[in-house]
């Protein structure tokens, strides 16, 4: 096996015994990178040399039985939208094309004090608003698995380089299912924290009050390796939670013996492919064979949670995005005549159509006279939504559904039908909504060879719960078979 | 429902050119139609006492960023200051 | 012509005085090089974050409680969303419907009557940038040092009547923000401005008339001026049979006029939304007890106490209530109880503020305590030192910080009160000055003084003045 095909936990590992080094892992990576990464198209800026540098670093404190952190020597893909200093920070969009922030997100704050390597920046659809990466600036993004289909969004470079060996681990973020998604369509791991455990200092905001930045990796424990590394509380955001973060690899459990499985009916519902319905339901006897308990629930509100969130979403979206105006950094137009000309210029010019279409549908239910239908309308659901979850986990530990409707969908199939493309959130919103944790699992592949994903969710920082029952799951299954057999 | 397009793009400081704009309005009118069919769901919002903020202490740190890191992505500074097109009060 | 009645709001911005800025840790100052307090915060860099700073809020509190207000202590913040370039996010984060403090009042005097003026609601937000324009540049600079400053924004209820009525509610809120010490309240340097409503109606109505908004009112004064335009113009409009448009103008200090700044239509829509990245705001009711018993007595109180109770007139009241360092001392003085608040009034916009205004100290950086101010006036008031040698006595204290009894009896200042000593002297200066008296008799009132002034020579300065004048007109007078 090629180092680039090998987990983190087995790299950090194989480091310690000195079985090889950080620098072959790099180059390890580069190579497979430079073999594959015209057909997949995962990063929008390598950071190779300088990889290779920090690499040549851990390997001498490593010789020297100098003490190293968790990840160290491990290469990490990093998504656009997290601020990395000295480092184009673009959200895969013309807007910010050339902007390098000078400073970092607090994330990979944690990531240098864990040492792990940063070996580029991942390709997303623009400032995160998408579900197929096909909205970037920049380019496409391929499915390792099928070089035509989409690999899903927005995190979609994060998730593919996992399945195509160029990233041993990344982070991506999820304000509907944005890390879920790409992660069930590319076959491999993806986890949205709890709201407020991973400081969003730093993530280019694109709704407040549901972005959260998360892990992917090729196992549960790279997962949880990778969760543990970048929780806390961060005083620099005051929406980030202030409790014990226990470390989430060391407190992985198989044993599922009575844990409680809740199956809601309105995620298996007509909207959901007969293959993905039926890896989901086979994965979930196969736990209960194993000693879960399944239980029939219901989440009625279920059905609004798609409206709910857009409106959610694009409200904060169209705030946040408001402050790219060709003013202090970005982009800004050639010619204008005036500065309201400047303005419409520059944001007509440096946003794409599906951005636009969402800072409109923002600004339209923030607008006076609309504000109490729409909004706050929204915000009273969301209420409704959350209280079904708690609710819900008053009796059963887990509850677990298909991650998307369907299996990767080809480039152009849903691009220019904005309903479609949005049906593709429609089992992951409610996480966001309600702010619990949610993992997605690859859980077996369609008639066509594409991945499906198995998704978690658990009460709010109950991270370590689905992370078991993943973890029981991924050991009963045999494994994960996550990297692309075509490339 | 149909969304004053031309409005909104004025509020948000957005143009859409003219061949995009029937695209457009289908697109929004598709997409509010889709958003407004919230249900009637009882009770007023409320304010979460449950999480009540931590303030920061009024403590004031110097010197953490140069102006000169702080303007290196602006893309016209001139004497120290952020150039923008004359405003009019 | 009907009778009008001019019917006025103000909000007024007052920036805090907090080591740092409202939502980062920037060093909140003024006046410096463009650009240099500033960071990815408070400049809207992307991915950054608010984190609010709790002397803001304290501030907010001890200003509600001084305008007698209801504390929210559950309440939260809001995004009010435009596009300028002094504004980095392209939002301010403020206060919508629940303000910090709301429904209060405050009672300021005007014409030696107290009138008592509501005060809606008190709220915290962010300062923005400030824009530069030159003549010779084509384009407008932006500087960002003053964008995340802290702002209260004190709203008061329709309630003022006239442009002397606002300038006294503006005074009077002003000294409350540098009493209570959380502001400085430098016009000059844009920590205190404020917005004018003017609206007119006939007297008798019950109904209010539509009302302008008036922005860019640079100063007190150019309030009262402002609001006496907008009220003759507002009026002007209604007797030519025209209708008020509600609009905001621009009010012009040199053109002494206020243009159209934006009509209802191109009034901006805020789109006014809960600021989702910060969580809500819950203070301690102990806090908010421990702020309210941090309060002194208020200047507009003070004043009300000083004309009514101690027999100041309004503007000599206004004058110490209005000085931190002078009220103090007054209080002070006052209740020592040995000589007449008149009196201590007297000497403290007297001598005592030219003092301080030559020197630059306050006078409470030296020697003269109250104790020792009063044992002062007390000889005076008791004819042991006239008032001429009590300034210099005064002078004494101030530089070398003796008991002024000690300074009396040490430089023998004691003036000589023995009538029958001084009746001596005057016998004797008047039998040398025949002709003075006779110029007196003839109407030449000024000899008298001169006469006066012999006897005063004549008893080497020491003789008691008062009674060295009455004992030469009884002379006079046989």
């Amino acid at each position: 096996m090629k180092l680039y095909e090998k987990s983190a936990f087995e790299l950090t590992q194989m480091l310690k015994e000195k079985k090889c080094s950080s620098l072959e892992i790099v180059e390890d990576v580069s190579k497979r990178i430079l073999e594959v990464e015209d057909k997949v198209g995962a990063f929008v800026t390598l950071n190779i040399d300088n990889a290779k540098e920090q690499a040549k670093t851990i390997d001498e404190k490593i010789s020297k039985n100098q003490a190293v952190s968790l990840l160290a020597g491990i290469p990490i893909g990093v998504k656009d939208n997290i601020s990395t200093k000295g480092i184009n920070t673009t959200c895969s969009s013309k807007m910010l094309e050339n902007y390098i922030p000078p400073f970092n997100a607090t994330v990979v704050n944690k990531l240098n004090e864990s040492e792990a390597i940063i070996i580029g920046k991942m390709n997303m659809d623009e400032f995160a608003m998408g579900s197929s990466t096909e909205t970037s600036f920049m380019h496409l993004t391929k499915n390792p698995h099928d070089l035509e289909r989409v690999p899903g969004g927005s995190s979609g470079g994060s998730a593919a380089c996992i399945a195509s060996g160029e990233a041993i681990i990344s982070l991506g973020s999820d304000t509907g299912g944005s890390i879920r998604q790409p992660a069930a369509l590319c076959g491999v791991v993806g986890l949205k924290p709890t709201y407020g455990s991973v400081s969003r200092y730093g993530l280019i905001a694109f709704a407040s009050s549901l972005d959260q930045i998360g892990p992917f990796g090729k196992s549960v424990k790279d997962v949880a390796l990778l969760q543990t590394v970048i929780n806390g509380y961060d005083k620099m955001d005051a929406t980030s939670k202030n409790i014990v973060y226990p470390n989430l690899l060391e407190g992985l459990n198989e044993n599922i013996k009575g844990l409680k499985i809740g199956i809601p009916k309105e995620y298996f519902g007509e909207g959901i492919e007969e293959e993905v319905k039926t890896s989901v339901m086979n994965a979930i006897k196969l736990l209960e064979a194993n000693g879960a308990i399944v239980k029939e629930i219901s989440l009625p509100t279920t059905p609004f949670a798609i409206n709910t969130y857009y409106v959610i979403a694009s409200a904060e979206a169209s705030s946040n995005l408001a402050r790219f105006d060709g003013v202090k950094y970005g982009y800004r137009a050639k010619e204008y005549d005036n500065l309201v000309d400047m303005y419409e210029k520059t944001r007509s010019e440096g946003f794409g159509d599906e951005v636009k279409r969402r800072i409109m549908l923002g600004t339209f239910v923030l607008s006076s006279g609309f504000y109490d239908a729409y909004y706050k309308k929204a915000k009273i659901v969301q209420r409704k939504i959350t209280e079904e979850f708690v609710e819900a986990f008053k009796d059963v530990d887990v509850i677990a559904s298909p991650t998307v409707p369907s299996t990767a969908f080809k480039i152009g199939e849903n691009f220019g039908d904005p309903l479609k493309m949005y049906y593709s959130d429609v089992c992951t919103v409610t996480a966001n909504i309600a702010g619990i944790p949610s993992i997605s699992v690859p859980c077996g592949k369609d008639s066509k060879g594409l991945p499906i994903g198995l998704q978690f969710f658990g009460d709010k920082f109950k991270e370590q719960t689905i992370l078991n029952v993943s973890y029981a799951y991924e050991k009963l299954s045999g494994g994960f078979d996550c990297m692309s057999k075509i490339i | 429902m149909k969304v004053d397009i031309k409005h909104i793009a004025k509020l948000s400081r957005l143009k859409i050119e003219d061949d995009k704009l029937l695209k457009f309005e289908k697109d929004m009118e598709a997409i509010v139609n889709m958003v407004e069919k919230l249900p009637d769901v009882e009770g007023e919002l409320k304010l979460d006492t449950e999480n009540p903020m931590t303030l920061r202490e009024d403590v004031a740190v110097q010197n953490k960023f140069s102006r000169d890191e702080l303007l290196k992505n602006a893309p016209e500074v001139q004497a120290g200051c952020l150039v923008v097109p004359k405003t009019v009060e | 012509m009907k009778d009008y009645e001019i019917v006025v709001g103000l909000e007024v911005h007052a920036e805090l005085n907090t080591d740092s800025k409202i939502y980062c840790d920037c060093k909140n100052a003024f006046g410096l090089e463009v650009n240099t307090q500033v960071c990815p915060i408070c400049m809207g860099m992307p991915g950054t974050l608010p984190t609010l700073n709790k002397k803001v809020v304290d501030h907010a509190i001890k200003m509600g409680h001084a305008l007698n207000c209801n504390i929210n202590s559950v309440c939260k913040q809001d995004r009010k969303n435009y596009f300028y370039p002094d504004l980095p996010k392209a939002y301010q984060i403020s206060q919508a419907e629940i303000p910090l403090c709301e429904n209060g009042y405050i009672d300021i005097m005007v014409n030696g009557e107290v009138k008592k003026i509501g005060v809606t609601r008190i709220h915290i937000e962010e300062d923005a940038g400030k824009l530069l324009h030159d003549e010779s540049f084509a384009g407008s600079l932006v500087d960002l040092n003053r964008c995340g400053v802290p702002l209260i924004e004190i709203v008061s209820e329709p309630d003022l009547r006239s442009s002397a009525e606002a300038k006294a509610y503006l005074d009077s809120i002003k000294s409350i923000l540098q009493y209570i010490d959380i502001s400085d309240c430098k016009m000059q340097e844009g920590s205190i401005r404020c917005d004018v409503n003017v609206s007119v109606r006939e007297k008798g109505s019950t109904e209010f008339g539509t009302r302008c908004e008036m922005k860019n009112v640079n100063s007190f004064s150019a309030a009262v001026r402002g609001i006496e335009y907008e009220a003759k113009r507002q009026i002007e409009v209604i007797e030519a049979g025209g209708t008020i448009v509600q609009e905001t103008r621009r009010w012009d200090d040199l053109k002494g006029m206020s243009f159209t700044m934006r009509t209802k239509e191109d009034a901006h829509d805020y789109r006014y939304f809960p600021e989702p990245d910060l969580l809500t705001i819950v203070v301690d009711e102990e806090n908010i007890k421990q702020l309210k018993e941090s309060i002194p007595e208020l200047p507009n109180i003070k004043i009300i106490r000083y004309v009514k109770e101690l027999g100041l007139s309004q503007v000599e009241a206004i004058q110490i209530a209005e000085a931190l360092d002078k009220s103090k001392l007054f209080d002070e003085s006052v209740k020592i109880n040995i000589c007449s608040p008149r009196l201590i009034c007297n000497w403290i916009l007297g001598d005592i503020s030219k003092y301080m205004n030559e020197t630059g100290k306050s006078i409470l950086e030296t020697p003269l305590t109250s104790s020792r101010l009063c044992k002062l006036l007390e000889n005076i008031e008791k004819g042991v030192i006239s008032n001429a040698v009590g300034k210099q006595v005064f002078e004494i204290i101030i530089n070398e910080g003796k008991e002024p009894e000690d300074i009396i009896k040490e430089k023998g200042l004691a003036q000589n009160s023995d009538v029958s000593a001084l009746e001596e002297i005057v016998n004797t200066v008047m039998a040398e000055n025949e002709k003075s008296i006779t110029d007196y008799k003839n109407g030449k009132t000024n000899a008298l003084g001169y006469l006066v002034g012999q006897c005063m020579k004549a008893s080497k300065g020491k003789g008691n003045p008062g009674i060295m004048k009455d004992l030469v007109l009884n002379y006079l007078s046989k």
